[in-house]
């Protein structure tokens, strides 16, 4: 079976193009077609809205796209319970819609939501600024139903908020990347919508300021719900737009809750921080900036060949990681309290340049307990940089838990770590 | 099915294993044995060929290895306070008790996160990071005594559940020694290392993949202050109303417990803290965060208290966990189990989930059941989650009364999976709850999680007989007599 040259049948990632992109209308059309193509040898590439499919390795085998989003319904919602159970193919924005109805919400980011389905979103576990109150992916899912390369609907946990009855597949899923089996089905907790929201906006001249700013956050009388590090293009590009300075490091810390809560931990948090200009956002304006924070990170741009990479190391270890990326060819947003740099080049770079500096930060990295992975890079280039980071000893159990679900590697093949 | 049977390979198992751990860290005379032959879930017993104790993850390795040659099963143990007979040595065999790798490794609240041994005691944890700003945020009412090793190995949970999570939350790495004696090292002190969740996937696996001996937790920070209601309901289903309509004013409370009439009246004959006996249902309702909140907080809650029907018995206002009025209270509730021992010589705990809004149906259905089998029934319950433990009390001398609680206990959580739930919230499959499976899950679910377990444990030599039904159903009684089930 021959690669297809065109983007007739649709497009993987990558440079690669689908044989075909099939949209099935139910969780049974879509096991027939899993059957029907595995058995004919094609690999099977699960999409949703289709904003990561550059993320992760080349495809490996020709194969089709399986279109999610027809698979858009709700199919539970008990609201008192703060659970819902619906079709992975709905978007992000259309599930908050749903919700808000009832006053309640995934706090969850995840950039695109107009676009981005769940599946998606949990297949890749994506996150953002909100992660550092409210956690991540893994710490929503109480549920999951996902077909596998043998067309077998599996599900794992349940519809309720606690509920050890089995193996966790929920978390096995997610993160996983399509390779396991595409995730069909979610049940998520919920949330009551918070009743108010705020920003507050430090500026630092220092690297050293920042990290000394960022130790004292950690037994800070407040409780933040985010806590983004941006280097000074990343505070032009997000600041800029709300009227806001851009000094050589911002921290945005960003609160939610009851009214007074929040008005107590921004009027606190100024007197807290030794920054040389300290602002707060709230309600339309504090929205506005979240958004930009939730969405500047994953931005992609075309006019120039544009690396990205996802850094996670101890929380101690941010600013330092951060202080190794050239702010003339780097943006820089981090979400600080959780120890995740996202990264993107600004313009184009010589490569050998960009490749010793990403290769620096990767070591850097690992010795704080950590990994780089390159989340974005033009094709044809940047062979020599491992998109996964460093091998870990766990990918041996993992490429024996791929093998028990896809013995033939037909799941979104060569997309994973370590060819997964 | 186990070599270590017969007089002779016996006293092969316990020298060599001597060698491992020395001699005063393995035990095979039948009178210590006889501790270890069940956990919490006392209907079903067992006894391990030698329970072994050892101190480094080498030894557990060597132990392994040792047991991979010999053919012989083992199962990891902590304090063996579990409710579903997880720890409980199916057909004999080497019990490894991992109450002696008992070290706090590392605490680092620069970058939040502990590294512990698997055998320290949750609440020693707690004690470490007292005064530190930081806790551990799993809770289970039995923390004073399960080890971390064992909250890992079942995923529990607690009281504190609803606004925290359970232990899968809060586990960021482990080390795991599989059967074969390899030592896989998932996750670490960092988010989001590249590759799957195996450490999620190893979180709640029930002792099935392999011995953890080590885990890396996270560290969560101490609320600034709370306040504790109690609130007196005429029955549960004015109490389980409060709880819906708490949640739906957008308050998502750390604790959410409910005491039924029978419960009440067993604490306050054992702790004396004035709780009115004659009260239909009791809630234990807990929210914390910044002071600044919290009186606005308790208002809303003691105005849908009121509205409900019920009234506030106590308002505890709180800074830390420690002061007295405060302990008290969660002590007579999380001594709840101790408190039902003045009632009944023998009880059994069970551990099912319903949506919850379905309580006041549950446990309708509950007092339905006792009356049907003549069993008494007490409930306590996590009913924010909808985790309900209901406790049927009996004598286990009692062949024939054994034999109706545990038809009235199925009946229970036939009635948990028939509206929606699930059959534990957090103690586990273990023994107790296997042949339930079949009923939560389809056969692919199964053979998948079947196939899962080969990645790790592929000739079944860890934890044989759990949680997974097999088929086969070789399971060794080796101590009859005592058992419940027909």
């Amino acid at each position: 079976m021959n690669w297809p040259e065109n983007e007739a049948g649709g497009f993987l990632g990558r440079g690669r193009y689908a044989l075909a992109t099939d949209r099935p209308e139910s969780v049974d059309a879509l096991r027939g077609v899993v059957i029907e193509r595995t058995a004919r040898g094609e690999a099977i590439y699960p999409q949703g809205g289709r904003t990561a499919l550059d993320y992760g390795g080349v495809p490996g085998l020709p194969g089709v796209a399986i279109d999610t989003r027809s698979l858009n319904r709700v199919i539970d919602y008990p609201a008192a319970d703060m659970t819902v159970t619906l079709e992975a193919g709905m978007t992000l924005a259309e599930l908050r819609r749903v919700l808000a109805e009832r006053g309640q919400r995934l706090p969850l980011d995840a950039p695109e939501g107009d676009r981005a389905t769940l599946g998606g979103i949990f297949a890749t576990n994506a996150s953002g600024p909100r992660r550092f109150g409210w956690g991540r992916p893994r710490d929503w899912i109480i549920g999951v139903g996902f077909v596998t390369a043998a067309g077998e609907l599996v599900k794992g946990g349940g519809r309720v908020v606690k509920n050890v009855a089995g193996y966790d597949f929920p978390r096995l899923l997610t993160g996983s990347m399509g390779t396991l089996g595409i995730i069909v089905q979610l049940t998520l907790k919920t949330r009551p919508i918070a009743e108010s929201t705020a920003i507050v906006w430090a500026s630092f001249d220092r690297g050293d300021d920042a990290r000394e700013a960022l130790a004292r956050l950690t037994t800070s009388a407040t409780r933040p719900t985010a806590i983004e590090l941006l280097n000074r293009p990343a505070a032009t590009a997000i600041g800029e737009p709300s009227g806001l300075p851009a000094a050589e490091w911002t921290i945005a810390i960003g609160f939610e809750g009851a009214r007074e809560t929040v008005a107590w931990q921004t009027e606190r948090l100024a007197k807290e921080l030794n920054a040389r200009d300290c602002r707060s956002l709230e309600a339309d304006s504090a929205e506005a900036l979240w958004s930009r924070l939730v969405e500047d990170s994953a931005a992609k741009r075309s006019d120039y060949e544009q690396v990205s990479i996802v850094v996670n190391a101890r929380r101690s270890a941010v600013v330092g990681l951060a202080l190794k990326l050239d702010s003339s060819v780097w943006g820089v947003q981090a979400h600080a309290g959780n120890g995740i740099i996202r990264a993107k080049t600004l313009r184009s770079e010589e490569p050998s340049a960009i490749e010793a500096a990403v290769s620096e930060l990767r070591r850097a990295a690992v010795e704080a307990g950590g990994n780089l992975i390159v989340s974005g890079r033009p094709e044809g280039r940047y062979e020599g940089l491992p998109i996964w980071g460093e091998p870990r000893d766990d990918w041996a159990i993992a490429r024996r838990i791929k093998e028990a679900f896809d013995p033939r590697g037909l799941m979104n093949p060569g997309r994973f770590v370590g060819g997964i | 099915m186990s070599v270590a049977t017969s007089p002779a390979s016996k006293s092969t198992l316990f020298q060599e294993l001597a060698r491992i751990v020395g001699a005063e860290g393995v035990i095979e005379h039948r009178d210590e044995l006889l501790v270890y032959e069940c956990d919490g879930y006392v209907i079903e017993k067992s006894l391990p060929d030698v329970v072994v104790f050892p101190t480094t993850t080498e030894q557990v390795v060597a132990i392994v290895k040792l047991c991979g040659r010999l053919g012989v099963p083992f199962v990891p143990r902590g304090a063996g306070t579990s409710l579903a007979g997880g720890t409980l040595a199916v057909g004999g065999g080497v019990m490894i008790c991992l109450t002696r790798m008992k070290r706090i490794v590392e605490i680092n609240l620069a970058d939040g996160y502990a590294i512990v041994e698997p055998g320290v005691v949750n609440v020693w944890l707690t004690r470490a990071l007292a005064g530190s700003g930081f806790h551990y945020a799993p809770d289970p009412s039995s923390q004073t005594a399960c080890t971390i090793g064992g909250n890992v190995g079942t995923n529990s949970g607690g009281p504190h559940t609803l606004k925290y999570g359970v232990t899968v939350n809060h586990v960021l790495g482990v080390e795991l020694v599989l059967p074969d004696g390899s030592i896989v090292r998932t996750g670490g002190v960092t988010e989001d290392d590249p590759g799957y969740d195996l450490t999620g996937l190893i979180v709640g696996n029930e002792g099935t993949f392999g011995i953890v001996t080590r885990a890396t937790v996270a560290l969560t920070r101490d609320p600034e202050a709370g306040r504790t209601l109690l609130g007196v309901f005429a029955d549960v289903e004015s109490a389980t109303e409060t709880v819906s309509d708490i949640i739906a004013a957008g308050i998502v409370p750390a604790a959410l417990e409910m005491l039924d009439q029978p419960m009440i009246q067993a604490i306050e004959q054992a702790f004396h803290l004035g709780f009115p006996v004659d009260a239909g249902a009791l809630l234990l309702i807990e929210v914390d965060g910044l002071d600044v909140g919290l009186d606005n907080q308790a208002e809303a809650i003691a105005e849908i208290t009121k509205k409900r029907g019920g009234s506030v018995q106590k308002a505890i206002a709180w800074r830390t966990r420690k002061e007295p009025e405060y302990v008290a209270v969660w002590k007579a509730r999380k001594s709840a189990f101790g408190a039902i021992g003045r009632l009944s010589p023998t009880f059994c705990t069970q551990d099912g989930v319903v949506p919850r809004t379905k309580l006041p149906h549950i446990l309708r259905v509950i007092t339905q059941i006792g009356l049907k089998y003549d069993i008494k029934i007490a409930n306590v319950f996590h009913a924010g989650d909808g985790n309900i433990h209901p406790i049927l009390l009996f004598d286990e001398r009692d062949e024939e009364q054994v034999k109706r609680v545990l038809k009235a206990s199925h009946e229970i959580l036939e009635e948990c999976i028939a509206v929606g739930g699930s059959v534990t919230g957090e103690h586990g499959i273990g023994v107790e709850k296997m042949e339930f499976m079949p009923l939560l899950f389809s056969p692919a679910d199964i053979a998948a999680m079947i196939a899962v377990r080969a990645v790790f444990n592929p000739e079944g030599r860890c934890s044989p007989s759990k949680m997974l039904p097999t088929g086969a159903g070789c399971v060794e009684r080796k101590t009859p007599g005592r058992m419940a089930s027909a």
